[in-house]
C-alpha cells in the first residue's frame, strides 16, 4: 500500500483527504481539552508537549539521519538557560529569547557535529554522552547560571498576555507544537529531508549521488538541537524553576527512549512515543492503586524486594513496557499503526 | 434592560457561590480525616533520603492510633517523585487538585522544593519543614512556609566556638563544597572565628563531582590546621578523613548534621570516623530522651519495614512533622489553614525531639519569623559507632 505514483505524491504534506479530515478532527479536540481538563491534567498536557518537541527533533537525527545522541539535555538546558538568562539579563521579549536561545542550542549542536563527522555507532554515543554531561556541569560552575542553586523564570507577558496558570501555558505551547511538528514534517518531504534518508541508507551511495555529507549531517545535529533548545525554554516556564541537576543523563536516556519506542523516521511515531513515556514517567507512580494489579504488585514486592522495591516496581513495569513494544514491534508504536492500517484496508468489504 | 437582568443573575450567583464555599469546609478537612501531603524520593539517586517520608508515615500511624487529633485522622498522602523536580510538581498539583491537601510536610530536596515553591504559595497552601537546609525556604519569608531544619551556618558556628572555647584550638580550616550549602557553612565560621580574632587557616573548596581528593587533603595538611570542618557531602567527607589518615594527618575533624549517622560512617569508613565532632539538629535514634524511646516503640516497632533503620533520616521525618501536628492540635476542632498559621505563629520553645521551635507574626521582611528551629549540639563518634553528647541544646545567632 501507500504506493507512490509521481513525485508530487512524494512531496505533499498530507496523503489523502481522510488525513487532513483527522488532522483537523485533532487540532479541535486540541483547542477544546483545556475547557475540559484540570489544572493537573493541563501541567502533564504540556510537560508532554515539551516532551513531543523535543523528540519530533531527535527523530530528525536519529531516525531520519541515522545518527545517535545521548547528550540532548544539554541543548534542552542550554535552550532553558538561554531563554531564562536572555529575558532577566538582556530584557529581550520572550519569543526572540525562546527563538535565541534555541538557535544558541543549534550552534553547540553544528558543533558537536562536527565530531560527529568520523564517529559513527558507539563511539558517536560516548561522544555525545560526554557533550550532555559537560554542558550542565559548566553550567552549574558559573554565577551568572545561578550555578547550582538554579535560577527562577521571570514572569511570562507576551505582549498584553500575562501567561500564569497552566491553561496560559497550554495555549502557548500547543500552537507552538504544532507549528514544529508541521515544520519537521515538511522538512523530510524536502531535499533536505531525502538527503538525510540518503545518508541514513547508505553513506558512500549518497556520497557518490553528491550529497553534501559534511553539511548534512551537521545540519541535522543544528535542527535537532534547535528543537531541544525550544522544548527547554518552555519547559523552564513550565516548571517555573531550573537548576543543573535536572538535566541528567536520564533525562537523554528517555528523549531517545522515546524516539525508539515510537518509531524511527515517523513524526507521528515520536508523537505517539513522546506522549506513551512521558505519560507512563508521571503516572506510572501510581501503579499500586490499580484494583487487583497493585495489590498483587505490593504482596509480590512485600515477598521479594527490600523496603524501597514497591517503588521500584514502576521502574521494572517501565522497563518491561518498552522491552515489550521492541520485541513485537521493532518499528515501534508507528509500526503497530502501519501493521493495523493493512489489517482494516479493505473493511467493510 | 436585558443587561441589567443579566447583571442581576450573575451577581446572585455570586453571592450564591460565595455562600457554598462559605459553609464548605477547609479544603483537605473532613469531620474523620485530615489530609497531609508530602513527597520523597523512594527511586533515582537520592532514594537514601526516602526514609523521611517513610518516618513520617510511622509518626502519622502512630497518632492515628491513639484516636488522631480531635476525632479526626492524619491522611498520609506520600508520593515518590525521585528527586526530579518535575516529577515533584507534577504529583504536588495531581494530589493538592485530586485529593485535596489540607497541608504539606517535609518534603526532601532543595529543588523539588522550589519548583512547587511558588504553586503551594499562591494557593495559600501551607507546608511545614522542607526536608533541606537552605535560606531559599525563608529569604524572602512566606505566610505559609515555615522552616524547621537550623541553618548551616549555626552549625558551623558552634562547631567552631566549641573548637576555640572548649578545645583551645587556633588553627582551623574548612573544606566545603562549591555551593549553597558549603558556602553558608564557610560563612558561618569565618563571622565565629572573627568574633575571637581568628581566621580560616585554609579554604578548600571541593565540587560535588570531584573523583580524588588528595591535592585537597594536601592544602589541609600544608596549613597545619589543628581542626578541618567537613561541610561535603558524605562521601567526601569519608575520603577527606580516609586520606588525611593515610597521610598521617590527624586533626580534630568537625562536620555537619548531614553526617551525623554515626553508626552508617562507621560502617562505610571500616572505623575511620571515630572521634569526628558533629552537630545534630534532632535527638539521636539511640538517645534515652523519654519523647524519642516513644517514638521508636510506638511509631517505629509498630509500623515500619522489617529491614527499615532507626537512622536519622527516619527520625528526621518525625522532627518535621512535629511542629505541624503540635499546632492541628492547638486548632482545636475548628480546623482552618487560617487558623493554623495562627497556632504556629503561636508557637514558643516548642520542643519535641528536636530543639525548641519558635516562630512569629508574620514580617515580610524578618526571615526570621518563619526559621522555627534555631538549635543544635554536639556529638562525638565513639568506637561502634556510638555518640556522646559533647553539649547542650544551644544556638548562636
Amino acid at each position: 500500500m501507500d504506493m507512490k505514483r509521481d513525485y508530487y505524491e512524494d512531496v505533499q504534506l498530507c496523503t489523502s483527504g481522510v488525513v487532513v479530515f483527522w488532522l483537523v478532527a485533532l487540532l479541535i479536540g486540541l483547542a477544546a481539552f483545556p475547557f475540559l481538563a484540570s489544572s493537573y491534567t493541563l501541567y502533564m498536557a504540556n510537560f508532554l508537549a515539551i516532551n513531543v518537541i523535543v523528540v519530533i527533533g531527535l527523530n530528525i537525527l536519529v531516525g531520519y539521519a541515522g545518527q545517535v545522541s545521548l547528550g540532548h539535555a544539554g541543548f534542552f538546558a542550554i535552550g532553558a538557560y538561554g531563554t531564562v538568562i536572555l529575558m532577566s539579563e538582556a530584557q529581550l521579549p520572550f519569543f526572540a529569547a525562546l527563538v535565541l536561545a534555541a538557535l544558541i542550542a543549534a550552534a553547540f549542536g553544528f558543533l558537536l557535529g562536527l565530531p560527529a563527522l568520523r564517529l559513527e555507532g558507539p563511539y558517536l554515543a560516548i561522544a555525545t554522552l560526554g557533550f550532555g554531561l559537560t554542558i550542565t556541569q559548566i553550567i552549574g560552575r558559573i554565577e551568572l547560571f545561578g550555578g547550582r542553586q538554579g535560577l527562577h523564570t521571570p514572569d511570562l507577558i507576551i505582549g498584553p498576555w500575562h501567561l500564569e496558570s497552566d491553561r496560559d501555558f497550554y495555549f502557548l505551547l500547543i500552537p507552538i507544537t504544532v507549528l514544529l511538528a508541521i515544520a519537521a514534517r515538511n522538512l523530510t518531504k524536502t531535499k533536505i529531508g531525502r538527503a538525510l534518508i540518503a545518508i541514513r541508507d547508505a553513506e558512500i551511495a549518497a556520497e557518490t549521488l553528491g550529497v553534501n555529507i559534511m553539511g548534512y549531517k551537521t545540519l541535522a545535529f543544528a535542527i535537532s538541537a534547535f528543537y531541544a533548545g525550544i522544548g527547554g525554554g518552555l519547559f523552564a516556564f513550565v516548571l517555573r524553576f531550573i537548576e543543573p541537576e535536572i538535566f541528567t543523563l536520564l533525562m537523554s536516556i528517555m528523549f531517545l527512549a522515546m524516539v525508539v519506542v515510537g518509531g524511527l523516521g515517523s513524526i507521528m511515531g515520536s508523537i505517539t512515543g513522546a506522549c506513551l513515556l512521558g505519560w507512563l514517567d508521571l503516572q506510572l507512580r501510581n501503579i499500586l492503586e490499580i484494583p487487583y494489579l497493585g495489590t498483587w504488585l505490593e504482596a509480590l514486592s512485600q515477598e521479594w524486594f527490600s523496603i524501597t522495591g514497591v517503588s521500584n516496581i514502576q521502574l521494572i513495569v517501565f522497563g518491561t513496557i518498552m522491552v515489550l513494544i521492541m520485541l513485537f514491534e521493532p518499528l515501534g508504536l508507528f509500526g503497530f499503526w502501519i501493521r493495523a492500517k493493512k489489517y482494516w484496508k479493505t473493511w467493510p468489504f | 434592560m436585558k443587561r441589567n437582568g443579566l447583571v442581576l443573575l450573575l451577581s446572585g450567583v455570586i453571592v450564591l457561590l460565595g455562600l457554598v464555599s462559605g459553609v464548605t469546609a477547609e479544603e483537605g478537612v473532613t469531620d474523620t480525616e485530615i489530609h497531609i501531603g508530602q513527597w520523597g524520593p523512594q527511586t533515582g539517586p537520592a532514594a537514601a533520603w526516602g526514609s523521611v517520608a517513610r518516618g513520617t508515615d510511622a509518626y502519622f500511624k502512630m497518632i492515628n492510633e491513639r484516636g488522631g487529633i480531635h476525632g479526626r485522622k492524619l491522611i498520609h498522602h506520600m508520593f515518590d517523585d525521585a528527586y526530579n523536580p518535575a516529577k515533584t510538581k507534577a504529583g504536588v498539583k495531581e494530589l493538592q487538585e485530586g485529593v485535596g491537601i489540607f497541608a504539606w510536610v517535609g518534603g526532601v530536596g532543595t529543588a523539588p522544593g522550589l519548583a512547587v515553591r511558588d504553586y503551594l504559595m499562591e494557593r495559600g497552601v501551607p507546608w511545614v519543614g522542607p526536608s533541606a537546609g537552605s535560606r531559599h525556604w525563608i529569604d524572602p519569608p512566606y505566610k505559609y512556609l515555615f522552616a524547621v531544619y537550623p541553618l548551616y551556618e549555626i552549625e558551623a558556628k558552634t562547631l567552631c566556638r566549641y573548637a576555640v572555647a572548649n578545645m583551645g584550638k587556633k588553627k582551623i580550616a574548612i573544606i566545603y563544597q562549591n555551593d549553597d550549602y558549603g558556602k553558608n557553612g564557610l560563612m558561618g565560621a569565618k563571622e565565629e572565628l572573627a568574633r575571637s580574632g581568628l581566621e580560616l587557616v585554609a579554604e578548600v573548596p571541593v565540587n560535588l563531582t570531584d573523583g580524588d581528593l588528595k591535592p585537597h587533603v594536601m592544602k589541609l595538611k600544608k596549613s597545619e590546621a589543628e581542626v578541618v570542618l567537613l561541610w561535603t557531602t558524605v562521601k567526601h567527607a569519608l575520603m577527606t578523613v580516609g586520606i588525611s589518615k593515610a597521610m598521617r594527618f590527624t586533626p580534630q575533624f568537625m562536620s555537619t548534621s548531614t553526617c551525623s549517622d554515626f553508626p552508617l560512617m562507621m560502617h562505610i569508613s571500616k572505623g575511620a570516623w571515630e572521634g569526628v565532632i558533629a552537630a545534630s539538629f534532632g535527638e539521636l535514634p539511640d538517645s534515652d530522651y523519654p519523647l524519642m524511646r516513644t517514638y521508636k516503640q510506638e511509631a517505629f516497632d509498630q509500623y515500619a519495614a522489617k529491614d527499615e533503620r532507626w537512622g536519622v533520616f527516619y527520625s528526621a521525618g518525625i522532627v518535621w512533622a512535629e511542629p505541624l501536628v503540635e499546632a492541628i492540635r492547638r486548632c482545636g476542632p475548628d480546623l482552618t489553614r487560617e487558623r493554623l498559621v495562627q497556632e504556629l505563629e503561636g508557637l514558643r520553645d516548642f520542643k519535641g525531639i528536636s530543639g525548641n521551635i519558635s516562630y512569629y507574626p508574620f514580617d515580610p521582611n524578618d526571615p526570621g519569623c518563619r526559621q522555627g528551629q534555631r538549635e543544635v549540639f554536639l556529638v562525638q563518634c565513639l568506637a561502634g559507632g556510638k555518640a556522646k553528647q559533647l553539649t547542650d541544646w544551644a544556638t548562636i545567632e
